[in-house]
């Protein structure tokens, strides 16, 4: 197996806390992202899916658990000289194109900031060089260096915010639906644009999002979120063949396909979470099923897992 | 069948300080009773203003219609005063915007907001306008539908809000109803219960729905018939299963094969290159033909006319012209051809 670059060790983030409106957005999930590979995390708004990949890229101080980048703590103290070294490793992509560029600052200026605070370019000729080249490797060209973004449609922004994060040479970028506000044609041309880089440059996903079909398409192994927990975790195409835990069975039943004959046939299943029906304090925990398919369940559900495994064989 | 709706040679512009924007360009089409239909395309194709020109919630001092008529009950819409178009609009065609939150009035309760068109339209007592919105509450699936007209939009969840704004809508029995990216806003568990209300609601009063989405999976769940826009035009309508199996214009190949499917391998997904046309000043001939690798030099120059397909199926491409070569469509439209019968590459049935 792959080096692991991201652990992810019972990460737990609570807003409010000690008030009554404790919210525990993401409440102990584990798991690792290797290196070179793409991870999706899926799941329903307020599941806690960006609120991980935030924590992760330290957005928010962590409530407990831990976030290991090849083996070093992301949280906890930190001078500034050590967290701008990590800050260059690890990078963003946002969701809306709109608000994520600031619209009084010209292109070269947006993509450039990065290489300004870490000092990556000895000259202006240099730092324009930098802005250049980057804006081709999305796919734009130099005279865009000097628009602004309100000059640009939502797929070019895009490759802005994806510039921006490449500007400092990352080798992990968190993606958090990077594709949700574009239209349909223009999707593809970004998830095209990131697998391209990645194969480049070896770069790291973490690549959250709600459309299941495009998830399935980039990412290695995918999460699915549930709650502020993590319920299932497995490579793409295993999760899609043998879905096990209900949530996730209930969420692909979901996802309309654009086949009407498949559309006619498909029966949408629901979760409800009290199929469990979990004794108080039963010892609820990811547990691999089948090799590298991991799925939240008691001793009394794995048990019953794997004998329905056995008897498919 | 009996048409509801008749779009005819609709033209809308607006006027705009960078020049007249063309939003629609000569749309046509009729709806059916009792069917949905779906729109799509993309942002900016004309699909959302093309449904408010026909509840006319478009601004008067910037859009302008050009041409054509909208025929709905013997009445052209788009010459009626505001007076009467008020008649019509909530009780005899009605509209489901994308956002529930911003659709529903946040400071007044929900009981008041579907009472609203009901007192409106019809001449009944306050009381009696009550039991209707909460029995309308209770088809749309609401869980103590009484103790709830008392409260606010902000404490029902995006799902439950949508439902609102549902049961708003169909408080008149309109003939149509108009869903404007009715979905977009929820997850999906959350989409497949509201598209199943909808279905479910549509066989009960019978109503016919004009549909419009970008989410191909959607329109393959909930559409009779489909019709694809792009710059400002129609450039395919069909049957659901035409269009998803057989499509003819090359826009609908580059749609349908952007898309991955489930069982897609790791192969490159089809990206249509470039960006959709400037309306302010649209392309002479077929708008697609310059992100068109089929583009030939005629669609550069004249914008194609809808050629038959079949009955139900018209498509304004110069490639269905007897004089046009014979082009060979993406392969992941090809696999969708083999499940056609009629296609050319129809391989008989599965079975």
């Amino acid at each position: 197996m792959a080096e692991k670059l991201v652990e992810i060790k019972n990460l737990k983030q609570h807003f409010n806390v000690g008030k009554a409106n404790e919210v525990k957005a993401v409440d102990g999930i584990t798991f690792d992202i290797y290196k070179g590979e793409t991870l999706g995390l899926v799941g329903e708004s307020g599941c806690g899916k960006s609120t991980t990949g935030r924590s992760i890229i330290r957005l928010y101080d962590a409530t407990d658990g831990q976030v290991l980048y090849e083996g070093e703590s992301v949280h906890g103290k930190k001078n500034k000289k050590d967290l701008k070294k990590f800050n260059r490793k690890m990078q963003m992509i946002f969701q809306d194109p709109y608000a994520s560029l600031n619209q009084r600052m010209k292109v070269m200026d947006i993509i450039a900031e990065g290489i300004d605070i870490h000092g990556l370019a000895k000259d202006s000729a240099e730092r324009k060089k930098m802005v250049y080249d980057l804006l081709e490797t999305v796919g734009l060209n130099k005279e865009h260096a000097n628009r602004y973004p309100h000059e640009f449609s939502g797929g070019q922004r895009q490759r802005l915010g994806i510039a921006r994060a490449l500007a400092v040479d990352p080798d992990f970028i968190i993606a958090d639906e990077p594709i949700s506000a574009l239209d349909v044609s223009i999707q593809a041309q970004v998830v095209n644009l990131l697998k391209e880089l990645q194969e480049e440059k070896g770069l790291t996903y973490l690549f959250i999002a709600h459309d299941l079909s495009m998830v399935k398409y980039i990412s290695d192994r995918i999460g699915v979120m549930y709650f502020g927990k993590l319920v299932e975790l497995a490579t793409a195409d295993e999760l899609y063949a043998n879905p096990m835990h209900p949530y996730t069975q209930s969420l692909l039943s979901a996802i309309p396909l654009p086949d009407p004959n498949y559309e006619r046939n498909r029966t949408r299943k629901a979760y409800d979470p009290a199929v469990h029906n979990y004794a108080d304090g039963e010892d609820v925990r990811m547990r691999e099923v089948s090799p590298n398919h991991f799925v939240d369940c008691s001793e009394k559900e794995f048990a019953e897992l794997q004998e329905r495994l056995a008897t498919k064989k | 069948m009996e048409k509801i709706l008749q779009v005819k040679d609709l033209e809308l512009s607006f006027n705009t300080f960078g020049g007249e924007v063309k939003a629609i360009r000569g749309v046509n089409f009729d709806l059916y009773k009792g069917e949905t239909l779906a729109i799509v395309g993309e942002s900016g194709s004309g699909k959302s203003v093309t449904t408010k020109s026909i509840m006319r919630l478009l601004p008067e001092e910037s859009a302008e219609f050009k041409n054509g008529e909208i025929l709905f009950g013997g009445r052209d819409l788009t010459k009626l005063s505001d007076k009467e178009m008020q008649k019509i609009r909530g009780k005899d065609i009605s509209m489901i915007f994308q956002d529930p939150m911003t659709s529903l009035n946040p400071t007044m309760p929900i009981g008041r907001q579907i009472t609203e068109p009901i007192l409106k339209h019809q001449k009944i007592s306050k009381d009696e306008a009550k039991k209707v919105a909460v029995d309308l509450l209770r088809l749309v699936g609401m869980p103590k539908p009484e103790l709830r007209m008392k409260q606010y939009p902000h404490q029902f969840s995006g799902g439950q809000r949508q439902r609102i704004v549902i049961a708003i809508a169909l408080a008149c029995n309109p003939q149509i109803l108009i869903a404007d990216e009715p979905t977009t806003a929820l997850d999906v568990t959350i989409q497949a219960q509201i598209l199943e209300l909808m279905k479910d609601l549509q066989k009960k009063i019978d109503t016919s729905i004009i549909f419009i989405t970008h989410d191909l999976g959607v329109v393959a769940n909930v559409a009779d018939r489909v019709a694809v826009m792009y710059g400002g035009k129609i450039v395919e309508i069909g049957t659901v299963d035409e269009i998803f199996y057989n499509p003819q214009h090359p826009y609908t190949w580059g749609l349908l094969s952007s898309m991955p499917s489930m069982d897609a391998e790791d192969a490159k997904l089809y990206a249509i290159p470039g960006t959709p046309p400037d309306l302010l000043d649209p392309p002479q001939g077929d708008a697609f033909a310059l992100r068109s690798e089929y583009a030939m030099k005629i669609d550069m120059e004249q914008p194609p006319p809808f050629f038959k397909v079949s009955d139900t199926h018209m498509a304004a491409t110069w490639l269905l012209h007897p004089d046009a070569p014979t082009v060979e469509p993406p392969e992941m439209v090809i696999e969708r051809m083999k499940k056609f019968p009629g296609s050319r590459y129809y391989e008989g049935s599965a079975n």
